[in-house]
């Protein structure tokens, strides 16, 4: 069996090298890079129960190591998801995680019941996307109250017999509160961390650089935040499947993500820029677990050991 | 195959990511640099359309993590092709220091190019800055392939060094028209002033016309404002924030009238017809 083939709780992936929501559209376009038959699996757009449109320009901007969207969940919608863009991803063969959100506790509960209704078998999870504004309760976000996402998890989890794994947004106190608030509820596992709000200014415009004036941080810039996290829910929850994301770009970025705990990780921004990351990133990971004597995946999984204590301080050195 | 034909095929060609490196950089006036790109394989870059863009992005590590976009300039051969470009921040920075022999990625050809003429049709075209790139290609191969009298640049910029490579224009037989701000070079004012006239004469000779434009925003709105008010059909290649160049991100929307609100400026563009972009 090759080295790279892991669980995510139910489901066999052949690497756990997969890719972001938002960061590889519906894969089409990914054809003219890569093998796409060569990932893990891959995330799509994030899907709503009608077709969304999307946020006013400037929607994007560069920051150190990162960059601020807000693209505005932007998607096709799950009726031109299912007929559209969901045969194609199939005939793929890789494990498809479709991403979805709605906008108050029904349409999340409906966009899960209609993707469920029209996957036949050909959707392996539905990754919940709880970072987005509640609009009845005043637009604050569903990932950021523990009871409110238990109780979202729970209604979506019994809406549909497919996997359903929360993608959990890094812009709370404690993740592994919220963490263990959508395990109970019978999620198969989490996705973290989704983007960090941010913001950046042009001064000599003074205004905002993109036109919601505050956006997600993703890249490179969000990793440690994004691993601290990866580490504290595993640590708290170990038996938690865990799919890591932020700023990977690297397999041995990859490697840090599954030392703290990921079970796979996904990898977003670096599609941008290198669309055919992917299979660089899983091509180093699979060398680097050889050069360091992992058997497979899920040896190197959790396998961070703490720094060694600094022996007792003494007054005198036994050493004079 | 007809060169009209050719160069302006309508199907789609597959872009590829692949390694380039510097050939030559070369300095121009106003700020402008050169960038001559040498491909060690053969790519896909022979078949880009005058319109098309590449991004292109140095070794630079976690930093500046994005492709830059750039307009094809020329392409010589499927392995030697040229940009133009201006230092607008950091990444472009980097590129004006490039020397020879610096690795780039490269990923491309890119988005839509400008539309084919129809019949014999005079093309004025309307350049300003870094607008310029999209058009001398047109304007080259217009040339080539023996048309060159269905084509006007006019090409306009602050002042006289910033206007770049226009012996390759004159050399090519196409009508050069230059407008500088402050009058060091061609005529005073901006260059619509001069695109006005030879619109009017061309209407009232009864000549089909249309108009192609490439440039900064400003230019773009005014050369629109004319195309609707005259009824001349517009072509404008417009510029916007993007991230990936391909259509995934969705960072490069374009307001539009129709349908939908918006467009991508990577893959529906960067060439639009000027009735359908929303400015107000
Ligand atoms: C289709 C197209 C064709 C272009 N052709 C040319 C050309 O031929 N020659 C040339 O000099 N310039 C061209 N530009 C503009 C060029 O892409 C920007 O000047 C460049 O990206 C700025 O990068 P920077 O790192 O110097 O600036 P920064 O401000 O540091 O860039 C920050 C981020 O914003 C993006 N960005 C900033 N300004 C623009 C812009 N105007 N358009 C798109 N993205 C931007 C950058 O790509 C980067 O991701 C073109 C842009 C587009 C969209
Ligand atoms: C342009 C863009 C669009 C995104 N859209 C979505 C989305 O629709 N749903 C979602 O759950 N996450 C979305 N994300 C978040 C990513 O899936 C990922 O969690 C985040 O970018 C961190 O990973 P990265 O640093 O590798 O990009 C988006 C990110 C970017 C940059
Ligand atoms: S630049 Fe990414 S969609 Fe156009």
């Amino acid at each position: 069996m090759s080295r790279l083939a892991c669980d995510f709780g139910p489901l066999s992936l052949q690497s756990p090298i997969l890719t972001a929501s938002g960061c590889f559209a519906y894969a089409q376009q990914f054809e003219q890079f890569l093998d796409l038959k060569r990932l893990g699996g891959l995330s799509t757009k994030g899907i709503s129960p009608l077709p969304r449109r999307g946020n006013p320009v400037p929607r994007i901007y560069e920051t150190a190591s990162g960059m601020l969207n807000s693209i505005g969940l932007e998607n096709v919608g799950v009726e031109a998801f299912l007929s559209e863009k969901l045969p194609f991803l199939a005939s793929l063969g890789v494990s498809i995680w479709v991403n979805f959100f709605g906008t108050d506790f029904e349409t999340y509960v409906q966009c899960a019941r209609e993707l469920s209704e029209g996957s036949a078998g050909r959707i392996d999870v539905l990754e919940m996307n709880i970072s987005c504004p509640n609009i009845k309760k005043g637009g604050i976000e569903f990932g950021t109250v523990p009871e409110v996402a238990h109780k979202l998890t729970r209604a979506v989890t019994e809406a549909t017999d497919i996997p359903v794994v929360v993608k959990l947004t890094p812009n709370v106190a404690d993740i592994v509160g919220m963490a263990q608030a959508v395990a109970e509820a019978g999620a198969a596992g989490v996705s973290l961390i989704n983007t960090i709000t941010g913001m950046a200014i042009d001064v000599r415009k003074r205004r905002p650089r993109i036109a919601t004036t505050y956006g997600g941080l993703s890249g490179p810039a969000i990793k440690p935040v994004a691993l601290r996290m990866v580490h504290q829910v595993h640590r708290a929850l170990p038996e938690l499947p865990i799919c890591g994301m932020g700023g990977i770009i690297s397999g041995e970025d990859a490697l840090e993500f599954i030392m703290a705990g990921a079970t796979c990780v996904q990898l977003g921004t670096i599609n941008f820029s290198e669309p055919s990351a992917s299979v660089r990133v899983t091509e180093e990971l699979d060398a680097l677990l050889d050069e360091l004597g992992f058997e497979n995946v899920a040896a190197a999984r959790g396998c961070l050991e703490s720094l060694d204590p600094e022996p007792p301080h003494q007054e005198e050195s036994p050493w004079r | 195959m007809d060169l009209w034909a050719r160069l302006w095929q309508s199907r789609p060609v597959p872009a590829a990511q692949f390694r380039v490196i510097v050939e030559r950089n070369t300095a121009l006036t106003g700020g402008y640099f050169q960038l001559d790109l040498e491909a060690p394989v053969s790519t896909p870059i022979a078949e880009t359309r005058a319109g098309q863009f590449v991004m292109l992005r140095g070794e630079w590590g976690r930093d500046l993590l994005n492709g830059r976009a750039f307009s094809v300039l020329d392409v010589r051969d499927d392995r030697h092709f040229s940009v133009l470009a201006k230092v607008f921040g950091r990444g472009t920075a980097l590129l004006s220091e490039a020397e020879a022999g610096t690795p780039l990625t490269c990923t491309g050809p890119l988005g839509t190019g400008f539309p084919e003429p129809e019949g014999d049709e005079l093309s004025l075209l309307v350049a300003g800055g870094v607008g310029l790139p999209p058009l001398h290609l047109y304007a080259r191969r217009a040339a080539e392939a023996g048309a060159a009298k269905d084509v006007v640049l006019f090409y306009g910029g602050r002042s006289e060094a910033d206007i770049v490579l226009t012996e390759a224009i004159e050399s090519a037989g196409v009508e050069l028209v230059v407008a500088t701000e402050d009058g060091s070079r061609g005529h005073k004012g901006f260059v619509t002033v001069p695109l006005l006239e030879r619109l009017r004469a061309a209407k009232a000779e009864g000549r089909a016309l249309r108009m192609l434009s490439c440039g900064p925003t400003p230019m773009l709105q005014a050369v629109r404002k004319l195309a609707l008010e005259l009824g001349v059909p517009a072509h404008l290649c417009l510029e916007e924030q993007m991230g990936c160049g391909f259509g995934v991100c969705l960072g490069c929307a374009v307001p539009v009238y129709g349908e939908l609100p918006y467009k991508y400026c990577c893959t529906d563009g960067p060439v639009f017809d000027a009735r359908e972009v929303r400015w107000s």
